[in-house]
């Protein structure tokens, strides 16, 4: 699995600027990666890209070895017409209903499954919009702030348990959380400034996995790496 | 919401009917020109049960010209959500229609249909279809992105799915703009009561009109007013039941 981007440019319609300017970068999956970097710089518009949303962008954007992307990202909502339970049953696949009961457990959301969707905490709305593209098919997930307002402790415990129970698929995570980065992912490619713009650079996560213990050395490292890429 | 319509309608009325009687009495006017209380109290005893009947005559019309005017609104607004030339055309079809007065058409359609049941039908479906189409049409139309794109990304859109999601996301508006077209198509049977018609309170205003009997109109506004803030509050109440019932 591979996201290639060579020369890679965009600018939104009604903007002076281009949010991408000539962004060349290789991700290598599986396994959890991420893109970091400040606000504005083109995390989301990049996501688009590579999910395809986008499509008037300059240069080349491509992938090897995956064939279906998902985009999921943290303002999206469940509709309102059925608990968040029903609306899961309805959006997974045949053959994933014990795929789904053990990640409705992971994720602690047992006690809002009767719930509607406005009923329940920010943290809960979007872990419960992150499982249901996690019981779909795909090779690639983008995960754009999929996991912002869910609690340290929980989101260590469901990256872990992601990066365990999919390892032959890809995750491609956009946070400004400079720990979980360093902490989780195996690349981070780090956007710059836009005087850094199409300086994008991969770096080495520490890529934790589950029951391995944290070597505090290196994430400081990893961090101190990330930051100064930006 | 029903009983407040309803206050609401009757302090109007009276701050209306109090003006006219001020007048009345400011340039001591005779009861031809505007009639005194007593007489509007003796002329509703005469022609209350007539014109009772003829109000439900004239609502039976307009809640029959509404239900035609929404199914036919969703139904057009449907079609016209997509940015194909179709919608496109649509939606400025409706827009363009929008800004003639349609109540001008009504002459036409009597010559055509004659008096009777189906042109005040007609008339008051196209006066309340309008407004509420280009409601539907600007509903169907815009994108509930942070809902719909799981459902496009997972392949599992349909356009009824679509539909129901937009309808749900803004049902307060939907209801709102459905509970105010009731006042649409009424004013729409009375204008074709009022051309030409054999029946309904409009037929009955005008007949009063040419009897220059200001005291039957007073009475029969009395009715349209009422029945058409009963009719509003229902339809308003039902929109909150929906909207509660769904929403929580």
């Amino acid at each position: 699995m591979q996201i290639i981007s060579n020369n890679l440019s965009f600018q939104y319609p009604d903007s002076d600027t281009k949010v991408i300017n000539s962004l060349s970068f290789s991700m290598h999956g599986p396994g959890f990666n991420a893109v970091f970097g400040p606000s504005g710089v083109g995390k989301t518009s990049l996501a688009r890209i590579i999910a395809g949303s986008i499509t008037d962008q300059e240069g080349d954007m491509y992938t090897k070895g995956i064939t279906t992307i998902l985009y999921s990202y943290n303002m999206e909502r469940l509709p309102g017409w059925s608990s968040i339970g029903t609306l899961l049953q309805q959006v997974t696949p045949p053959g994933r209903e014990a795929l789904l009961e053990e990640l409705i457990e992971l994720f602690a959301l047992q006690n809002v499954m009767d719930s509607p969707f406005t009923r329940i905490s920010l943290g809960q709305q979007n872990r419960s919009n992150l499982l249901r593209y996690l019981v779909q098919d795909f090779d690639l997930l983008i995960m754009d702030e999929s996991l912002a307002n869910v609690d340290e402790k929980l989101r260590q415990t469901i990256l872990l348990h992601i990066k365990e129970r999919f390892p032959d698929r890809m995750f491609l995570s956009i946070s400004h959380n400079l720990m979980e980065v360093a902490t989780f992912c195996k690349e981070i490619l780090v956007l710059g400034t836009r005087e850094k713009s199409g300086k994008g650079c991969i770096l080495q996560g520490l890529d934790l996995q589950q029951d391995a213990v944290l070597d505090k050395d290196r994430l400081d490292q990893s961090m101190l790496e990330v930051m100064n890429a930006c | 919401m029903l009983v407040r319509r309803t206050y609401q309608f009757l302090i109007v009325y009276c701050i209306g009917l109090a003006s006219l009687l001020g007048l009345k009495y400011a340039l001591s006017l005779s009861d031809y020109v505007i009639p005194s209380i007593p007489l509007i109290l003796e002329t509703a005893g005469q022609v209350f049960s007539d014109y009772l009947r003829a109000a439900f005559s004239t609502l039976s019309v307009t809640v029959l010209g509404q239900i035609i005017s929404i199914i036919l609104a969703f139904s057009v607004g449907i079609a016209g959500r997509k940015s194909s030339w179709l919608g496109s055309f649509i939606r400025a079809t409706a827009y363009n229609i929008q800004a003639y007065p349609i109540v001008a058409l009504a002459p036409i359609i009597f010559i055509l249909l004659g008096d009777g049941f189906l042109s005040r039908l007609l008339i008051a479906s196209i006066i309340c279809y309008f407004p509420l189409l280009l409601s539907v049409l600007g509903v169907m139309a815009a994108p509930v992105q942070e809902i719909e794109h799981f459902y496009q990304a997972t392949g599992r859109m349909s356009w009824q799915l679509e539909v129901k999601i937009r309808a749900f996301e803004n049902l307060s508006k939907l209801t709102t703009v459905i509970s105010g077209s009731a006042t649409l198509a009424m004013a729409g049977t009375i204008v074709a009561e009022f051309i030409a018609a054999n029946a309904g309170i409009g037929y009955s205003i005008r007949t009063a009109l040419y009897q220059s009997d200001l005291a039957k109109i007073f009475v029969a506004l009395f009715l349209i007013g009422i029945i058409i803030s009963l009719y509003q509050g229902l339809l308003e109440n039902i929109g909150q039941w929906i909207i509660q019932k769904k929403l929580g």
